[in-house]
């Protein structure tokens, strides 16, 4: 298999050595993405082989308007953040050019003791291509081979100079970055590149750098027709590592990475410890992966579905047997049980809740943040929180507290936005336990949004369902996480043709995918009207 | 990038809903952290570790009240005068998992390595002071050193992973000869050597730095920006990496005392007791001298055989032979027992604070880390098993915390270690001992 | 104390309640438990904190105390005719024990050996041969409170009450062994801790399942099942057992089910005989059956629906109790570890054995006795693959020196025979204290005074006895092996 990719790869050098495509007069860089870790991971896996251990610290992500992935257009590289990945390249590199991976360099040198350019520019040219996603230039690569020779002459180890070499493209930001280019298109449109077409097809739908069939189409230009796009957007779409695309994308819609800072208290919620955060996230990408490509549903039944996967950990969660038939079985939960799709998975219900008690106002927030992508403002600074968390005084639920808490007006406004989802979910614990009762009464989970009523979990779950909003979203957010966007800043228009698609096939997730990356919109942009017009970040002077 | 309320830092402090807004382009630039010594060179940070065999007594350490201010218990009482630079760690839980619970195994060895071991008296990784060593102690003499007050070079809790520990040296003649005897390195000589694996990322950097023209060509102004702040931080690593190339100054003010006597080393108290602090000083000075930045000193192995002269249990026997004191609640002479043990952890601790270096001590510059087996040796309990640290690390750690575990796994710990001697580490551990979230309130 | 608070642990704050529904009108139940405690049902009659060596109610000198210091050695050591002043002097303090590097051990050993041999003659190793030593005493339980069963339903026989009032309550054992100091108040006797922490830390794992058709809290035709899961217990945050986790149930030797009837909450399940059930302990390899005869079980259910405690017993054959308190490591371990006196605690058992009696002699072979139980709420499940009890390979080579010594002890007590020590199973501290005395310098007396069960070789290894043309156990043909015995672990 190796083998076939090394041919593959050669063969693309062979052609692509004459003029690099993006080189071309007129191209634009209209975007500059960082590597996610799961990104580069996946990055480094592809090219090198699983064997290859990465281990090291990543910078913090930030979300951005309800995405992660949204950040990476906008943030850099810290002193820290480069230590990090200068240790890892390092690291990577004595990796692959260890004995024990010689199978990763394509040639053999003349003397194992000596320099060897031909075999050096090989090694780079092959790798320069997978790591920077498009062929290097003969410039670039001779610089490789020169530092390689430095190198090389200071140990007497031919593998050392391909070490040093390897690292630093490693630490370049052509790895580390993705770079957009675009090219005019006629008119006064641009259009992406082939070789930044490869980049962004792959990263959204399969989470990872372009294979070599990606981008061969690439360097043929297959990939900048629509026969020669379909036809690899078919094969992306046919693959199991579809999945991989798609968890990266719910794990980033769904704010799943919110765990990695939930804590429960430990006297009040015992039961909350171990491995629960982790297979409450795995619950809720299993059974929207399940629905979305494994069984090729109805995506608004993710609101509605109360099939899932548990593992044993949720099992004591959610009180069910759990048959040890594999770490994972499938479970559905009974009618009566009051669970309804995702929003009321452990994770959903325990992610936006406080570590002692459960909060109908951050879970409202929540879910209509990332469901129907209506953000809420955060509160003034001088609130006082003191009625609302005493669970000592007259009002024994946290409803009737939070209740009474948000009848001020200047509250209100915010609060009758958002807290109705939150209250009707109050008929789970804080770690998404099933209550009826809280403090000795019983629990009223009824709720009113925009004149519409409804009660407890299913009742909210099939709100969702029917507001035309959600499906919406959802289109708003792929096409946000595939092109860097804001979500917030996406203009309707935008994903127009996207969503109709997604619409017409019955809300089918391969529809939207589909529909999204073969919409005009999706490589194509408007050429700016000023030289700086494209993003809006605040200028600093430059030295 | 319009910033606007909805632009939030959001989850960074554990569990609170502390939400901040912040200017994007300085989010996450950070301080080293590290002290300048009095000449503006940068001091290393060195790493340390204590073992004492068979805990404390869980009625008589473990402090009331968490967080700073702590109330200093019976059994923490030797500490006391060290209370500011320390961190101690309560209700720390070993999580086994599968594996079997391996009496007075278990316990120390997840605290070194995060992970249960799968096998009595094997580690099932590389011990942290080794993981540390791998980044700290590159350019100093020698990558690691050990020794046992007991007398006994296999108790030695260092290991590069598997059986085989690294040999301790046994009595403080054989540590003082192999720190101080021949090939013993003075950086103020003017045969100090720059370790040669730095100078060749330097021309690695060089090379990065190199791509900025080719690279910033048809940017944008705001992506401009940002490729400044990338290059900005490759020139940074290249500034470090200059300075690693220059002599380390010695700025500890130190002088290598003549050899120490041949003398008795075994369990019984008033030996370990005078080979404790010797080894304490030597280790200390050897790391002031940078012969070494990464220590480590056991007094015992973990079913610790010291012993009182005249008591014929000794401390481990005792521990399972000795009532439960009717009236106290507690077995009083292994509470004497345990007081040794933090009595010998003060007089390390001592030893390090008092070599004065820069504008601090070495202790100022280091983190000591002292753990144990168990926390109720009577029944091989792991829950709660003590855990101190002691030292600001260079300023990157704060102290004079109890922190209460809750039953938080004590890979915690190591994660936190780490993270303050500058490992580029994301998690640590495994199986539920699996852990990506350090102290963040002890980390500066 | 960390693990005493264990059971009670499901504490629910005032915040928060979790009430599931109950079912009120007559349809199929069932309901699981993890136990979370399991040990002997002896009743601790002192004040609540106390220790095991408090005087009381149960034990009115508190615990009973053997091998605890010099002059209880020079006690025991004293009945051995055969020993003569300067050896008792010795073994008491061995000379020059300062000069040896390991003082502490040195003293342990050389008691454990001495201990092992106090036949009437020289030779006899008297944990395998208990009858050939003078009974030493155990202090007997004097109150007449005990939990338990009245296993004969003669409320005459047994001599105790139960805390309801029950009359006739038949558990010997407690009699016997109540005041024996590692099992003597379960938060604070050595062993009895130990045996607790190590199942919650996944020793082993032991789960009940109940159910009927009528009503969880009162059911005429109930069911109760009984066995281990091979599941090990999960603890929560607070290092309490976690409720509401799932175990799957095996249906090995020591599963059982039980027809049962459930009053108000309180499940007694019928008399059977034999009910078996898993064993208490603290090694792996004394995980195994304890075969209750005469057996029941009886479990109250807390008012919540939730946590439940309660005592499952009948009568053991009483050479099994003693060969796995005994044997666990070996006899003197825990005689100068623990202070018990295995010896002892032959005789108070073979004065208190109450029931099954031999049918040729007539004796009794068995005694009266119970285990406590405290479970917590469990869905308890049936495999979906068949599943078995984790039985590691390590553990079989000590569940084999185990059998053995349990064999000779076994022999000797039916035939009166004197059995000798099976080598290679540590057993009379063999040869851990011709090791442990390698630098002391009077260590030649030792070497020649004391009897040991066999002899070592230049090389300081045990020499086997050659192979018999049908090996008793897995032996390489010339090479000597070794069973895994004590010395493979601790104390």
């Amino acid at each position: 298999m190796r083998k076939k990719v090394l041919l593959a790869v050669a063969a693309l050098l062979a052609a692509s050595a004459a003029i690099p495509a993006w080189a071309a007069a007129g191209g634009q860089v209209t975007g500059l993405r960082r590597l996610s870790e799961q990104e580069y991971r996946n990055s480094i896996a592809d090219v090198f082989g699983k064997d290859i251990t990465v281990s090291g610290m990543f910078e913090p992500q930030v979300r951005m308007g309800g995405l992660v992935a949204t950040s990476t257009a906008v943030l850099s590289v810290t002193p820290v953040g480069f230590d990090s990945f200068s240790k890892m390249a390092d690291s990577i590199a004595l990796q692959v050019t260890s004995d024990k991976h010689r199978k990763l360099v394509p040639c053999a040198p003349a003397s194992a003791k000596e320099a060897d350019d031909a075999c050096a520019a090989q090694f780079f040219s092959h790798y320069g291509l997978l790591l920077f996603r498009r062929p290097l230039t003969a410039d670039e690569v001779k610089a490789r081979v020169n530092l390689a020779r430095v190198m090389t002459k200071s140990g007497s180890d031919f593998y050392a100079g391909l070490r040093y070499g390897l690292a630093e493209m490693l630490q370049s930001p052509n790895f580390l970055f993705r770079k957009e280019v675009a090219v005019p298109a006629g008119g006064k449109t641009l259009t992406l590149d082939p070789y930044s077409r490869a980049t962004r097809l792959s990263y959204l739908m399969w989470d990872t750098t372009p294979d070599s069939d990606l981008l061969q189409a690439a360097q043929t230009g297959e990939l900048n027709t629509a026969p020669g796009l379909e036809k690899q957007v078919m094969r992306l779409l046919a693959s199991p590592r579809l999945d991989n695309g798609m968890r990266a994308f719910f794990t980033d819609m769904l704010e799943l990475d919110t765990f990695d800072n939930v804590s429960k208290d430990p006297l009040i919620y015992a039961k909350w410890s171990g491995p629960m955060a982790s297979s409450a996230k795995e619950e809720t990408l299993r059974s929207t992966i399940d629905l979305a490509l494994h069984q090729n549903g109805d995506m608004r039944d993710l609101m509605t579905t109360r099939k899932t996967f548990i593992n044993r950990s949720l099992a004591a969660i959610y009180d069910v047997d759990f048959t040890f038939d594999g770490d994972w079985m499938p479970y559905e939960f009974p009618k009566d049980s009051g669970r309804s799709g995702v929003v009321t998975q452990v994770s959903m219900l325990s992610m936006f809740s406080h570590p002692g008690q459960s909060s109908p106002t951050k879970r409202g927030v929540a879910l209509m943040d990332i469901f129907l992508c209506e953000p809420t403002p955060t509160p003034p600074a001088n609130v006082d929180f003191s009625a609302v968390n005493d669970t000592h005084g007259p009002l024994k639920t946290v409803r009737e507290r939070l209740l009474a808490h948000a009848t001020t007006p200047t509250c209100a406004s915010c609060h009758n936005h958002s807290d109705p989802i939150g209250l009707s979910l109050e008929g789970f614990d804080t770690i998404g336990q099933r209550r009826l009762t809280e403090n000795g009464q019983s629990i009223d989970l009824s709720a009113t949004i925009k004149g519409k009523s409804f009660k407890d979990g299913a009742g909210l779950g099939q709100f969702l369902h029917d507001d035309p909003k959600y499906p919406a979203c959802l289109a708003r957010k792929l096409y946000a996480y595939g092109t860097g966007v804001n979500s917030e800043d996406v203009e309707t228009s935008a994903f127009k043709t996207t969503y109709k698609s997604f619409v017409d096939s019955g809300y089918r997730m391969r529809a939207l995918i589909k529909g999204l990356v073969e919409s005009p919109e999706f490589f194509n942009m408007p050429a700016p009207a000023a030289a700086d017009a494209s993003d809006g970040k605040t200028k600093l002077a430059l030295h | 990038m319009k910033l606007h309320r909805r632009t939030l830092l959001r989850g960074m402090f554990q569990g609170s809903a502390a939400v901040m807004g912040v200017p994007f382009l300085d989010c996450f630039l950070d301080g080293k952290g590290q002290a300048l010594a009095a000449t503006g060179q940068r001091l290393p940070t060195r790493f340390s570790t204590f073992f004492f065999g068979l805990g404390l007594t869980t009625k008589l350490w473990v402090p009331q009240k968490a967080g700073l201010d702590y109330d200093i218990t019976t059994q923490l009482k030797p500490l006391e005068p060290f209370k500011k630079k320390m961190n101690v760690f309560s209700g720390m839980r070993v999580m086994v998992d599968d594996n079997p619970n391996f009496q007075h195994w278990s316990g120390n060895a997840a605290i070194v390595t995060g992970i249960a071991p799968t096998r009595a008296s094997q580690f099932d990784s590389k011990t942290i002071d080794q993981t540390v060593a791998d980044v700290i102690s590159r350019g100093a003499r020698f990558k690691t050193v050990a020794a046992a007050a007991s007398g006994d070079p296999k108790h030695c809790y260092s290991s590069l992973g598997g059986a085989n520990t690294l040999p301790a040296e046994p009595t403080p003649l054989s540590l003082y000869t192999r720190l101080f005897g021949p090939g013993f390195q003075d950086p103020s000589k003017a045969d100090w050597k720059p370790d040669p694996q730095v100078m060749l990322q330097q021309s690695v950097l060089s090379a990065v730095a190199d791509e900025r023209k080719d690279f910033m060509k048809n940017l944008g102004s705001g992506d401009r920006d940002r490729m400044d702040q990338y290059f900005t931080s490759v020139r940074e690593s290249e500034l470090q990496i200059a300075a690693e190339l220059q002599r380390p100054e010695v700025v500890a003010k130190v002088a290598i005392p003549s050899a120490p006597d041949d003398m008795v080393v075994n369990y019984a108290l008033p030996n370990v007791r005078q080979v404790t602090p010797l080894m304490a000083k030597l280790g200390a000075l050897a790391m002031a001298t940078d012969q070494t930045r990464v220590f480590n000193l056991a007094i015992s192995e973990p079913g610790s055989n010291i012993y009182v002269p005249g008591d014929p249990l000794g401390y481990h026997i005792t521990t399972h032979m000795e009532a439960i004191d009717l009236n106290l609640g507690y077995q009083p002479r292994v509470a004497e027992y345990n007081i040794y043990s933090m009595e010998l952890l003060a007089a390390t601790i001592k030893e390090m604070d008092s070599i004065p270096e820069g504008d601090g001590t070495l202790l100022d510059h280091s983190l000591l880390m002292a753990y144990s087996d168990q926390s109720y040796a009577k029944i091989h309990a792991v829950d709660g098993i003590p855990i101190m640290l002691a030292g600001n690390a260079n300023g990157r750690m704060k102290t004079g915390f109890h922190i209460a575990g809750g039953g938080n796994p004590v890979s915690r710990v190591g994660l936190t270690v780490q993270k303050a001697l500058g490992l580029a580490a994301d998690g640590w551990g495994k199986g539920s001992m699996e852990t990506k979230s350090a102290y963040a309130e002890l980390l500066a | 104390m960390i693990l005493r608070s264990v059971l009670l642990g499901s504490t629910i704050a005032a915040g928060v309640a979790v009430l599931l529904a109950q079912p009120a009108a007559a349809a199929p139940w069932k309901r699981g438990f993890v136990v979370g405690e399991y040990g002997f049902a002896f009743r601790y009659g002192g004040r609540a904190g106390g220790s095991e060596t408090e005087p009381a109610a149960d034990c009115a000198r508190g615990s009973a105390t053997h091998f605890n210091d010099e002059g209880e050695m020079r006690k025991a050591l004293g009945r051995q005719p055969w020993r003569s002043k300067q050896e008792i002097d010795y073994i008491v303090a061995p000379p020059e024990i300062d000069k040896a590097r390991l003082p502490t051990y040195v003293r342990f050993y050389v008691w454990g050996r001495a201990v092992s041999y106090r036949g009437w003659r020289k030779g006899i190793e008297t944990y395998i041969n208990p009858f050939a030593a003078h009974d030493p005493g155990q202090p007997e339980v004097v109150s007449r409170i005990s939990d338990g069963f009245n296993l004969d339903g003669n409320q005459k026989t047994g001599g105790f009450i139960s805390p309801d009032g029950e009359r006739g309550v038949d558990n010997a054992l407690y009699r016997a062994w109540g005041c024996d100091a590692p099992f003597r108040n379960p938060a604070s006797g050595t062993l009895d801790l130990r045996e607790n922490t190590q199942m919650q830390e996944g020793l082993y794992t032991v789960v009940i399942r109940i159910s009927g058709n009528q009503d969880p809290m009162n059911d005429n035709d109930a069911t109760v099942e009984i066995g281990y899961s091979p599941d090990k217990i999960v603890r929560d945050a607070r290092a309490n057992v976690a409720p509401d986790y799932s175990y799957r149930m095996v249906k090995s030797e020591q599963y059982t089910k039980l027809k049962a009837r459930i009053v108000n909450g309180v499940v007694e399940t019928e008399q059977v005989g034999e009910l078996h059930v898993p064993r208490i302990g603290w090694f792996p390899d004394q995980m195994g059956d304890a075969d209750f005869h005469k057996g029941k079980l009886k479990l109250k259910i807390d008012a919540d629906g939730r946590n439940a405690s309660g005592f499952v017993g009948g009568y053991r054959n009483w050479l099994d109790l003693l060969s796995e308190n005994t044997f666990a490591q070996t006899g003197a371990e825990q005689g100068i570890r623990d202070h018990e006196d295995a010896v002892g605690l032959y005789y108070a058992l073979k004065r208190n054995a109450d029931g099954m009696p031999d049918p040729k002699t007539g004796r009794n072979t068995g005694i009266s006795m119970a285990y406590r139980i405290k479970a917590v709420p469990a869905h308890v499940v049936d495999p979906a693959t068949p599943a078995q009890v984790r039985r590691p390979a390590e553990d079989e080579k000590r569940r084999k020196g185990f059998e053995m010594v349990k064999a000779a002890m076994v022999k000797a007590v039916s035939t009166r025979i004197v059995q000798e020590v099976p080598l290679g199973t540590g057993e009379a501290q063999f040869p851990a204290m011709e090791r442990t005395i390698a630098d002391l310098p009077s260590k030649d007396f030792f070497l020649q005074h004391f009897d040991a069960p066999g002899k070592l070789d230049e090389n300081g290894k045990v020499i086997m006895p050659k192979p018999k043309s049908e090996p008793q156990r897995q032996v390489k043909n010339g090479v000597a092996t070794t069973v895994a015995s004590a010395e493979d672990d601790d104390q």
